[in-house]
């Protein structure tokens, strides 16, 4: 049996008429590819000629990595991804999960069943010569089963909810999961459920695929080209089966470059002389600066990702004893960090849950006002003064600078953080022995759903649980969240988790919000920020 | 001479043993382990684990080196840790692209080097002299990333004379390779050049005084003769070795330069490597680096007997 909600929720979606449609509203081009009911007749009507075609350049941080979304791990590396592979679902431009290759979804009523119905018009890129394979119920259960056996997968952890996958009929595909699992459908947005074509795979061998993805997806754009940090070159797919709010067949584009510039400086410049159009990672001191810019257009939006200090709570270490945690928590200045170091460039933060996600608590600001006073009491409740080794990565001048502004503002409270800079390797290996003596100062780019954000870091045991915090009474609510469907449930127990894992047993001190970017040439129109940080390229065009 | 540089050539193969044996035990000894980095944020330990043993990491250290110099002398140097691209075809795709900027940046240092030193020399404490000091002072403080941005900034995007960094492979586009060339390799020869320039300066300074230069010119000779074949290939030989060592660290002088104007050399790579801590491709890296080294060295030490005739390497039978 189907759970009422999930039917209905599906259902609306697919439908998809009215939030697409005020969705569009709010888009700078409309969004979203329309359901196929109303695409039968615009498959007839001619492509917006005027505006279709061209080729842009895309600056991006850094090189791709990995084509295949079962070894990446790389963040930089979905950039591509989302051109080339479609995947089950997906997000709109606020976050809210839409159907994707899959029209609907279910989940029954015991929560251990979730089934997919899937688009019947999408062929893989693979066809070259001889006829593209065809994506069904069959390719679901290939892929899935991929990512959750091949050993080396990436992917196995974020799918372990999954016993077995069931083909129901050649459209129509169901997941046998262990146990409820509220925060899969959130992975299948993204890599683990990118659907990948086997005939690819299979002609170059698993081995060589990360590297020779060539025509291997459904998506809006294929790759044709890699050269290993030098560019990569996506071509427009013309089977691709989303279409505008018109009816009009997307891509717009005819081709992609994808550029990796490291420096950010180098990457604005490109934008500026033309060389490059797009670019979506932009410094904070730039930002005024390229507002001002006549040929350049910058947007953003609130992402999922988050910024944090990390203190070791493992016993024999200083930060065991949660009220220095505290303390530091309540000596911060936030605004003055993202006044100072960001730019204003952001958002303050308290906790792990962001503005785009559905459990957020716009009035959970525990630490409003900094209060170095209360925190030197806590700290004389104590009894010994707080000094601290402060881990933050060496290489970038911005970072030093934030662990000095924080520095400067523990030193009010009579808080001694000493910085120690060394290589990110260095620190993250550090934290994953959970060895290190103090703090590390370590972000999160974040997950679509909060659960992704705050179960493994907070829960006992948990993979990135490198504070070693435990708390029963967060394990039971964060495990309660994860076994039900309904999302006021969901919100409620994630903000009383919250509230325990920031406040009254801090497990890390969190600080501010990230924020997703992008900085385009007034020529190309069509893209907004996602809160996840990825350009859409299938709904950019480039004016003549 | 033959068995010369036969004798030579042989004594490589220890040297480079040796090399990787330093390189591979530095970098285990460094901190930071490859599998967490290529994780990056998420840590599933299963799949850490589970990949570790797929890459071999979890062998004792010996079996690792053994496995790695077995692989290694039959030309397979393994797959990158990050990228699981065989590693010497990435590694010799992106020689072309640092070996002609290195070459270009040594060209344009030399030539320049020349010209500017030994005028410098011949009209020592005038305006040219104290300009091209200044200058060699200049460029010597100068880091490259900062020139770097500095050129990028000024002729890019001020003047908009040049691109803003990339690169065009000469074959499919001659003029658009060029032009990207001018700015990296100018960055690349200004630390070089300063070097250069006053070993000529130097160099020529001291010749100019020796005895058969007040007889060249005694005997009559015309002034240009006299600083070219007189001077100036005596004054050489300091500057050979100079850049002779300066060809076998291409590689590492295009590390920097070749981040900022995203030019997809090896050095680049290096950088990447390096940070990702793939040992693989480090390793590589350093084994073509240390070659080239030693291969630069031996010409400079042939160019020697060329440049000098009291110098020769041939065994002499009595």
């Amino acid at each position: 049996m189907a759970s009422r909600r999930s039917v209905i929720r599906g259902a609306v979606l697919l439908v998809g008429v009215s939030p697409l449609a005020s969705l569009a509203a709010c888009g700078p081009s409309g969004s979203e590819p329309q359901p196929k009911a109303t695409t039968a007749s615009a498959t007839t009507a001619p492509a917006t000629a005027a505006q279709a075609g061209g080729s842009i350049v895309f600056a991006l941080e850094s090189d791709v990595i990995n084509f295949d979304p079962l070894v990446s791990r790389a963040f930089v590396d979905r950039n591509a991804h989302y051109q080339i592979y479609d995947s089950l679902v997906r997000i709109d431009a606020t976050g809210k999960i839409i159907p994707w290759l899959a029209e609907s979804w279910e989940t029954s009523s015991d929560g251990l069943k979730l089934t997919f119905k899937l688009r019947k018009d999408v062929k893989f890129h693979d066809d070259a010569a001889d006829k593209p394979s065809k994506f069904d119920a069959e390719s679901v259960k290939w892929n899935i089963d991929r990512y959750r056996t091949t050993a080396g997968s990436q992917r196995s952890g974020e799918l372990a909810p999954i016993d077995s996958v069931d083909v129901v009929d050649q459209y129509t595909v169901r997941f046998n999961l262990k146990s409820p699992a509220s925060h899969l459908l959130a992975a299948l947005v993204d890599r683990a459920g990118m659907m990948v074509s086997r005939k690819a795979v299979e002609a170059v061998g698993q081995a060589d695929f990360t590297n020779k993805a060539f025509r291997a997806g459904t998506g809006p754009f294929m790759l044709t080209e890699a050269v290993k940090d030098d560019h990569i070159t996506l071509i427009r797919n013309a089977d691709w089966w989303g279409r505008d709010k018109d009816g009009s067949k997307l891509p717009y584009l005819d081709k992609i470059t994808v550029r990796p510039i490291t420096s950010s400086e180098v990457r604005l410049t490109n934008l500026k002389t033309g060389d490059a159009q797009v670019m979506n990672n932009v410094a904070g001191k730039d930002v005024a600066g390229v507002k001002l810019e006549s040929t350049l257009q910058y947007q953003e939006k609130g992402a999922y990702s988050y910024d944090s200090m990390i203190p070791n709570r493992k016993e024999g270490f200083i930060f065991n004893d949660a009220r220095y945690i505290k303390a530091v928590a309540m000596a911060m200045d936030r605004k003055e960090i993202l006044d100072k170091v960001r730019f204003g460039v952001g958002a303050i933060g308290y906790g792990p849950i962001a503005q785009n996600h559905f459990a957020f608590d716009p009035n959970f600001k525990p630490f409003e006002k900094p209060d170095p006073d209360g925190a030197k009491k806590l700290i004389q409740e104590v009894g010994k003064p707080l000094s601290f080794e402060f881990l933050v990565s060496s290489g970038d001048a911005v970072t030093l600078q934030l662990a000095q502004l924080i520095q400067a503002q523990l030193q009010k409270a009579s808080i001694d953080a000493q910085i120690v800079q060394l290589e990110f390797a260095q620190i993250l290996q550090q934290q994953t022995d959970k060895v290190f003596k103090g703090v590390a100062l370590t972000g999160w780019s974040g997950r679509i759903d909060p659960d992704g954000n705050t179960y493994d870091f907070v829960v006992t045991g948990a993979p990135q649980n490198d504070p070693s915090y435990s708390n029963k009474e967060v394990d039971r609510l964060m495990n309660e969240q994860r076994q039900t469907s309904d999302e006021a449930k969901r919100k409620a127990a994630l903000q009383a988790a919250q509230k325990i894992f920031v406040v009254d047993d801090p497990a890390r001190i969190w600080y501010g919000f990230g924020v997703s970017q992008l900085l385009t040439n007034k020529k190309v129109t069509g893209l907004e920020p996602y809160p996840d940080r990825i350009v859409r390229f299938q709904y950019a065009k480039l004016a003549k | 001479m033959t068995q010369y540089v036969l004798r030579r050539l042989v004594l490589m193969v220890p040297v480079a043993l040796l090399v990787t044996v330093i390189s591979f035990a530095l970098l285990r000894l460094s901190p930071g382990d490859p599998v967490l980095v290529f994780a990056g944020e998420e840590r599933d330990p299963a799949s850490l684990t589970a990949l570790r043993h797929e890459l071999g990491l979890d062998r004792p250290l010996p079996v690792q080196y053994a496995a790695w110099l077995n692989h290694a002398l039959r030309g397979d140097f393994g797959r990158s840790i990050r990228t699981r691209r065989p590693v010497l075809p990435s590694i010799v795709e992106r020689l072309p692209a640092t070996l002609e900027l290195g070459l270009a940046a040594l060209t344009f240092s030399v030539t320049v080097a020349l010209f500017v030193g030994t005028l410098s020399a011949l009209k020592r404490n005038s305006a040219v002299d104290l300009l091209a000091t200044g200058f060699t002072l200049a460029g010597v403080s100068l880091p490259g990333f900062y020139l770097g941005l500095g050129l990028i900034l000024l002729f890019a995007l001020v003047f908009r004379w040049f691109p803003p960094g990339g690169y065009v492979p000469f074959v499919e586009d001659p003029g658009g390779n060029l032009r990207r060339l001018v700015l990296p390799a100018i960055t690349i020869a200004t630390g070089s050049l300063a070097v250069n320039l006053r070993q000529v300066r130097s160099a020529m300074l001291d010749v100019l005084n020796q005895d058969y230069i007040r007889t060249a010119r005694a005997k009559g000779l015309v002034e240009q003769v006299v600083i070219a074949r007189h001077a100036l290939k005596n004054a050489l030989i300091p500057l050979v070795t100079l850049v002779g060592l300066q060809v076998g660290a291409v590689i590492e002088g295009a590390i920097i330069t070749e981040t900022i104007f995203f030019w997809p050399g090896v050095g680049r790579l290096a950088v990447d490597s390096i940070n990702g801590r793939d040992y693989p491709v480090v390793q590589a890296i350093v084994l073509v680096s240390a070659l080239s080294f030693m291969a630069s060295t031996l010409a400079v030490d042939l160019l020697y007997a060329w440049l000098d005739p009291r110098i020769s390497y041939s065994e002499r039978r009595t």
